[in-house]
């Protein structure tokens, strides 16, 4: 494993991490402390994400500092302002904010603390996945601690800064970590997508200024205002500074949630940091960010693990959570999965997505269970063009379309090789089969 | 005002109303599924998409709907791109649309089918079944609900929440499986729920009295003025072949209903029955009522009112202005007051729409000096009078049972829409219902609306101002044969 700076999970490896009082012992809240008391200007504040230029780790990369600099000044505009985390982790693939909210809830807690006061913000609302019991117990757990301590509430740390956490649990929609679908949520509506603009930054929860930020993200502030932007670019490469959580999964010896740099290439992760493709078989594909950045065929694995490289070779970061296949799984059956997810998820309000999803998925399972034809190709590309880019409210559309044209692009000789032998050939009965993996035909006898 | 370019032609627009207004007032005809002038947009359905081009950058494509205009933007319609951003759009729309038109009610006046006609492909290129949902759905007395047909657009849900302020409707599941609905299937509630049909721009929304009653094509339209209450919605009147009317709907007018009306008006289509209508005219015989000439019964009202003493005069409140002028004059010329019937008011009263005044001209019979009077004065009036004449569309209806009791030394002329077998009555002859004549009523805010003629008059029946010139004219003919005398 390759030696590299780490911060991120420093704390979360140790024992009793979660409790307050190991938080404190490790210098947890000092940096609170120092940002209301010396006092560091939310200005200030704002400045220093900025110059360290991290970016969002949600999935989309926006820069953090930018973001927050879009609240409208409070001077001019009275209104309330709020920021809401995004703990949705609904992403296929992505298991990065689960470790960080069970294991280190403070140091989430201690983020959201420091950029309320950045953004002015007097509330915040964590928004959790509603299958994330026990993290969100944690994250609960860790705010009763808090708010004993006098950290969360009113006049934290004796200063006149109040802030106050709000926990809400969602109830399992994918389209409730789009961030405007989130505060339709947590407003208490069906978690349709808004239409932008405007935008949050401007109209957002109840109407009024908000940022929605990532877990991950947010957990990144506390170090970068502590150690300072020239620390913070030391990690990564210059246009994707600093460390990132990376959640591989899939066919390699050492599934889990690693802190690499950015700018690391996918293939120390895979074959490094994860052991390398297990049962001692070759790496087929691999999906860099979550199933929306799509397959990408094993030849690209030399890909740096930053926003831009991957944007040049095709795909995106996206959460960063990488999906390993080995050579004996099937693209085909694997994008069916994938369609599949994305026709369950739609909230239906735009026509290409709510149609075009369940078509992609019902195209994908032709092919897959023997009943493709030579023109589906061609179909899956138009439809994926005819659902984005930019043609929908939200993202998800093309988080659908993205996968598609790479499967397609990438391995358009497997697509074709289902529709020729009317059956898949990585498994032996036609591809009826449930959806765990098979053995290849050969091997199973 | 804004000033934009479309299709390379400089336009002055609303600053305040969605690109797609602007298209829409300069004869660009975009199409549209969720959004609705009268709704907020949403921008779901994404049909209505057009090129636009700001400044030196390159061209977006944006949806018109949820896109505010901007000065010096250029706008492109109808360029290649939008033209087929909108197909892609459209397919994806028709994938589980079950193109059923041929049995639809919708079909002839369906947005979807206009604008499949206009640029669809022709040929679908889904070969998976389409969905599978419920076809015939009540939600209520009202509405019926095809889950199967409906694109999802919303305009419904919208409607209930913003308009009558009724939220009741939502679109419940996730994704291709979203369908419309009431909160445990319970009936909808509220007098606007026929504009939920009118929204709709398939046939997901259809009207359970409408239903399966005419193809829309073979329906006569016709502008008029909704008679219910004294709001006077502008309606466009729909009949059959042979008169049948079929339809009331909500006409576009800014300064009275805007896009709705109320299904108090929307289903008063009994009140235009032409069943058991008084066709031409009844006189008094030895004993019965017998059927006459127009002509002949004008005589004999001209002999009722010929005769000594000063007839009662009351009016229908469904009397237009030009109607009402003419009684008004043939009153003064007897030496008569004039009246109109004015019901109590109804308990059908709300804050959008329905006035709970079921007197369409009130206004403007008010002002040509009609005094409201109700039925039982009405009948007090009448039964202490020698002669009396009782004018206009429903009249004896409203008078009620009362006019049985009438004494007989009462010479009564009726001027109604439906024959009236009481003793008093000498002459009656048939008028025109309210779809069947022009005019003009005043509502209750002082604007004009107009009636139009949607179908002829039962045969003999000739329009109120004409009999009433006409008896008018037979007065003066035997006033002068008098004076000679």
């Amino acid at each position: 494993m390759s030696a590299h700076e780490t911060y991120l999970l420093d704390r979360a490896v140790t024992e009793n991490s979660h409790r307050l009082d190991t938080y404190r012992a490790a210098g947890g809240y000092e940096t609170l402390e120092k940002v209301l008391k010396d006092p560091v200007e939310p200005k200030q504040v704002i400045e220093e994400l900025k110059d360290s230029g991290l970016r969002g780790r949600g999935g989309a990369g926006f820069p953090t500092g930018l973001k927050l600099s879009f609240m409208p000044d409070v001077e001019k505009d009275p209104r309330p302002r709020y920021l809401a985390i995004n703990a949705d982790e609904s992403e296929p693939g992505t298991c990065k904010d689960r470790v960080l909210m069970r294991e280190d809830p403070h140091g989430l807690i201690e983020g959201i603390l420091i950029t309320c006061w950045a953004i002015r913000a007097k509330a915040s609302y964590v928004y959790v996945r509603g299958e994330y019991r026990h993290e969100y117990d944690r994250v609960a757990q860790a705010l009763e601690e808090a708010r004993a301590a006098g950290l969360v509430g009113k006049n934290v740390l004796g200063t006149d800064f109040s802030c106050e956490i709000f926990m809400h649990k969602g109830a399992g929609a994918y389209i409730c970590g789009e961030e405007t679908g989130l505060m339709e949520s947590l407003e208490g509506k069906r978690g349709h997508p808004r239409p932008k603009p405007p935008f949050p930054a401007g109209f957002g929860l109840w109407g009024s200024p908000t940022t929605v930020n990532n877990v991950e993200t947010i957990f990144n502030v506390p170090f970068i205002i502590q150690r300072g932007a020239a620390w913070y670019r030391t990690m990564g490469t210059a246009k994707s500074p600093g460390n990132f959580l990376c959640g591989i999964s899939g066919h390699v010896e050492r599934p889990g949630v690693y802190e690499v740099p950015l700018g690391i290439p996918a293939r120390q992760i895979i074959e490094e940091i994860a052991g390398g493709v297990w049962k001692g078989r070759e790496l087929k594909a691999w999906i860099p960010g979550g199933s929306s950045t799509g397959l990408m065929p094993a030849s690209t694995i030399d890909t740096p693990m930053d926003h831009d490289s991957l944007k040049e070779a095709g795909s995106m970061l996206g959460t960063g959570a990488i999906i390993a296949l080995d050579e004996t799984a099937c693209v085909v059956r694997a994008s069916e999965v994938i369609a599949r997810f994305y026709d369950h998820e739609s909230c239906g309000q735009c026509s290409q997505c709510r149609e075009g999803t369940q078509w992609l998925y019902q195209v994908f399972s032709r092919i897959e269970h023997g009943h493709g034809r030579v023109e589906d190709v061609e179909l899956l590309e138009s439809l994926a063009n005819g659902m984005a880019p930019g043609k929908t409210i939200c993202a998800l559309a093309d988080a659908a379309a993205i996968p598609t044209h790479a499967v397609v692009r990438h391995f358009r000789d497997e697509l074709l090789q289902h529709v020729e032998l009317g059956r898949c050939p990585f498994d032996g009965n036609g591809g009826e089969g449930t959806a765990t993996r098979r053995e290849p035909a050969g091997a199973s006898a | 005002m804004t000033t934009i370019q479309i299709n390379g032609k400089d336009v002055e627009v609303d600053p305040k109303q969605p690109l797609i207004h602007a298209l829409h007032t300069n004869g660009c005809d975009v199409p549209m599924y969720c959004y609705h002038p009268g709704l907020s947009p949403v921008g779901s359905c994404r049909i209505c998409q057009v090129e636009v081009q700001q400044g030196e950058g390159p061209s977006r494509v944006v949806v018109s709907c949820r896109t505010p205009v901007a000065d010096g933007m250029r706008v492109f319609p109808d360029s290649e791109k939008a033209h087929d951003v909108r197909r892609e759009c459209l397919e994806f729309l028709l994938k589980n649309h079950p193109l059923d038109c041929p049995i639809c009610d919708k079909a002839g006046e369906c947005d979807l089918q206009d604008y499949s006609f206009a640029e669809g492909q022709g040929e679908g290129r889904s070969v998976e079944p389409r969905r599978k949902l419920e076809k015939r759905k009540s939600l209520g007395d009202v509405i019926v609900l095809d889950e199967e047909r409906c694109i999802l657009c919303s305009r419904c849900v919208r409607f209930m929440e913003e308009v009558p302020k009724t939220p009741q409707l939502t679109v419940a599941d996730l994704g291709a499986r979203s369908v419309i609905a009431t909160f445990m299937d319970r009936p909808l509630t509220g007098k606007y729920q026929g504009n939920l049909a009118d929204v709709c721009p398939v046939g997901a929304l259809t009207l359970s009295a409408f239903r399966f009653q005419a193809r829309v094509w073979n329906l006569t339209k016709t502008t008029g003025t909704c008679g219910e209450c004294s709001r006077g919605c502008s309606v466009t009147t729909e009949v059959l072949r042979g008169g049948e009317l079929k339809r009331f709907r909500p006409r576009y007018n800014a300064d009275v209903n805007t896009w709705w009306m109320c299904d108090v008006g929307r289903f008063a289509i009994e009140e235009h029955s032409l069943e058991g209508r008084l066709v031409g005219a009844l006189v008094r015989g030895s004993r019965e009522l017998e059927p006459a000439d127009p002509f002949d019964a004008i005589d004999r009202a001209a002999d009722v009112f010929t005769a000594p003493g000063h007839p009662v005069v009351i009016a229908s409140p469904w009397l237009t202005v030009e109607e009402g002028e003419r009684l008004r004059d043939l009153a003064e010329a007897l030496g008569s007051e004039v009246h109109f019937l004015s019901p109590p008011a109804n308990d059908l009263a709300d804050d959008l729409l329905h006035t709970g005044d079921p007197c369409p001209n009130r206004r403007g019979l008010e002002g040509l000096g009609f005094s409201p009077i109700d039925a039982e004065a009405a009948l007090e009036l009448l039964s202490g009078a020698t002669s009396a004449l009782i004018c206009g569309e429903r009249i004896g209806a409203l008078l009620g049972e009362g006019l049985g009791e009438l004494p007989e030394k009462l010479r009564l002329v009726v001027l109604d829409t439906m024959p009236l077998d009481v003793p008093a009555v000498r002459a009656e002859l048939g008028v025109p219902s309210s779809i069947e004549r022009t005019g003009t009523w005043i509502n209750v805010d002082g604007h004009a609306g107009k009636l139009g003629i949607a179908r002829s008059a039962p045969p003999g029946v000739a329009p109120l101002v004409q009999t009433l010139d006409d008896l008018v004219a037979r007065l003066s003919t035997t006033a002068t044969a008098g004076g000679e005398r």
